[in-house]
């Protein structure tokens, strides 16, 4: 199977999950990997914002079961044992929902309570100056969680080592700043060289999340910024996604 | 006191330069036969990746290696060839660099990764996919395909780039793109800047996104393109003569322009939420 078959099967793609072929693409192709996960993330996300004001425990579970069945949570693959084994690699299989949870978070924002489109009288092609200009605070913490917490508290990965140490830090139900220390503290243990890089990367995405959402409340009708606010989200799961990618 | 200080820093300078000369690079040198579009990829944790194209049926691959501390490892299975260096116990950023030169077909599907890079791809017609926490990023000369980029840090730049399917996401990178043409074309960056120089094509989708970072496109007068551009936070420059048009969605702040040049062939969206936004004339 090639990145053709897969664009050709998108439809069935979900469902075809346990396909073999699929899956050994997908752990070769970084591109139809994040089409897969996303097509998954979209479904899941799709049947669950028509019913409900905010999302119940239930959507992280069914995010983490969605992963698991597409087979994105898994054991690691063993592989053949070198005389001297690399040490950069880890199990980070964890980083895989909550990334898939960012994107959630992200398009349950853009998608809730957006006002209706209005139409325009045509306008003059000329630039139409800023009246005023909101003064944005910057936080720390961006806690897109304030309506999204979840009681649930074990959608551990079932499909990961059941003893790792890794797995019994996780939590990806938990706040995003407690995720963003468990995937800093990944990072630290299996590339301190890179914890910097990643710490200050995430930092300057919460910190867009933030202002974005602070820029949301008092201009709800402004649906670039809607637009705009979910793009910063898949920025930060494609940072956990790199990760991801890098140190598993 | 001070003339101690001196002879440590002496002998200290020595010795680096004596143990840097002890790390001699090895080159290696691997060739696969393979059929059209094969699928490669090259993953290094440290060091560059370079892309030429070279025989229609042979993949050729120099490994540049600065000690013993890396190595490389490959598979080939059916259309998939895998190359991918491992830092061996005591390696670390530099004596577990290997740099890769690789020579395959134009039609060839690649994926590329290196934490620090550089990356470059010049001459191909295939799908490339790279990927690179700090990597530079430079493709040239490339058609009929998808060009996916992802970096954190590292600049991107894209020159020559036609009917391609091209998707750059930098969290704070800046992007470049000279002569970039496609059915879509999409660049974001957060604090990263995005230059565009080139049409815009005929019948694309262009969206220039950034958080903070400036927007800047020159494009000639004969530009065919349905200009949208906003900043919820930054300014706005126009200095092209735009045709008004019937925008569907109001602004609700912020800075914006929009209207038509030629017959709009393409769609140009420009947005930023704080970043400046300019669009010029060649």
């Amino acid at each position: 199977m090639n990145c053709a078959d897969v664009q050709r099967n998108q439809p069935d793609i979900t469902d075809g999950a346990g396909d073999p072929e699929l899956q050994a693409h997908l752990k070769s192709c970084a591109a139809c990997s994040e089409l897969v996960s996303d097509l998954g993330l979209i479904a899941n996300a799709a049947r669950q914002l028509s019913s409900f004001e905010e999302p119940p425990a239930r959507v992280w579970v069914n995010i983490a079961n969605q992963l698991r069945a597409e087979g994105i949570i898994k054991e690691p693959r063993q592989v053949p044992a070198r005389v001297t084994p690399a040490p950069r690699r880890w199990n980070a299989w964890w980083l895989a929902p909550i990334a898939a949870a960012i994107l959630a978070v992200g398009a349950y924002e853009v998608s809730h309570k957006a006002p209706q489109q209005v139409a325009q009288q045509p306008t003059p092609a000329v630039q139409a100056t800023q009246q005023s200009s909101p003064q944005v605070a910057r936080k720390s913490d961006p806690a897109p969680h304030e309506t999204l917490q979840a009681n649930n508290r074990s959608s551990v990965p079932s499909g990961a080592s059941a003893e790792s140490p890794a797995q019994q830090r996780i939590d990806v139900s938990a706040p995003p700043a407690e995720q963003d220390q468990q995937f800093l503290s990944e990072v630290s243990e299996g590339a301190p060289a890179m914890r910097t890089t990643y710490e200050n990367q995430l930092q300057a995405i919460n910190e867009e999340i933030s202002e974005t959402q602070e820029y949301i409340k008092t201009h709800p009708g402004d649906m670039d910024a809607r637009q705009h606010l979910m793009e910063t989200y898949q920025q930060k799961a494609m940072l956990y996604q790199m990760a991801l990618d890098r140190i598993q | 006191m001070e003339s101690m200080q001196h002879t440590a820093v002496v002998t200290l300078v020595l010795a680096t330069c004596l143990a840097s000369s002890a790390i001699a690079e090895t080159k290696k040198e691997y060739r696969f036969n393979v059929g059209p579009k094969a699928n490669i990829s090259v993953d290094t944790q440290y060091g560059a990746i370079s892309v030429k194209p070279g025989s229609s049926s042979q993949v050729v691959v120099t490994a540049t290696l600065n000690s013993d501390k890396a190595e490389v490892d490959t598979q080939q299975r059916g259309g998939r060839l895998e190359i991918v260096s491992h830092v061996l116990s005591g390696g670390d950023a530099q004596t577990g660099r290997i740099d890769f030169e690789v020579q395959v077909p134009t039609d060839a599907t690649l994926n590329l990764r290196s934490s620090t890079g550089p990356l470059s791809a010049e001459g191909l017609k295939g799908d490339l996919s790279l990927e690179g926490a700090d990597a530079v990023v430079d493709i040239h000369d490339v058609s009929n395909g998808h060009v996916h980029v992802r970096t954190m840090r590292g600049p991107v730049t894209l020159t020559d780039v036609r009917n391609g399917h091209v998707e750059i996401s930098s969290i704070s990178g800046d992007v470049t793109l000279k002569a970039v043409t496609g059915p879509l074309v999409q660049a974001t960056s957060g604090s990263g800047k995005i230059f565009y120089d080139g049409d815009f094509g005929l019948g694309g989708d262009y969206k220039l996104t950034t958080h903070s970072g400036d927007i800047e496109a020159i494009v000639p007068t004969s530009t065919s393109a349905d200009f949208s551009a906003h900043s919820m936070l930054g300014a706005v420059h126009n200095d092209f003569p735009l045709a008004p048009r019937h925008s569907r969605f109001s602004f609700a702040a912020g800075s914006s322009f929009f209207g038509t040049v030629g017959k709009a062939a393409s769609d140009v969206v420009l947005r930023s939420f704080s970043g400046k936004i300019r669009l010029k004339q060649h």
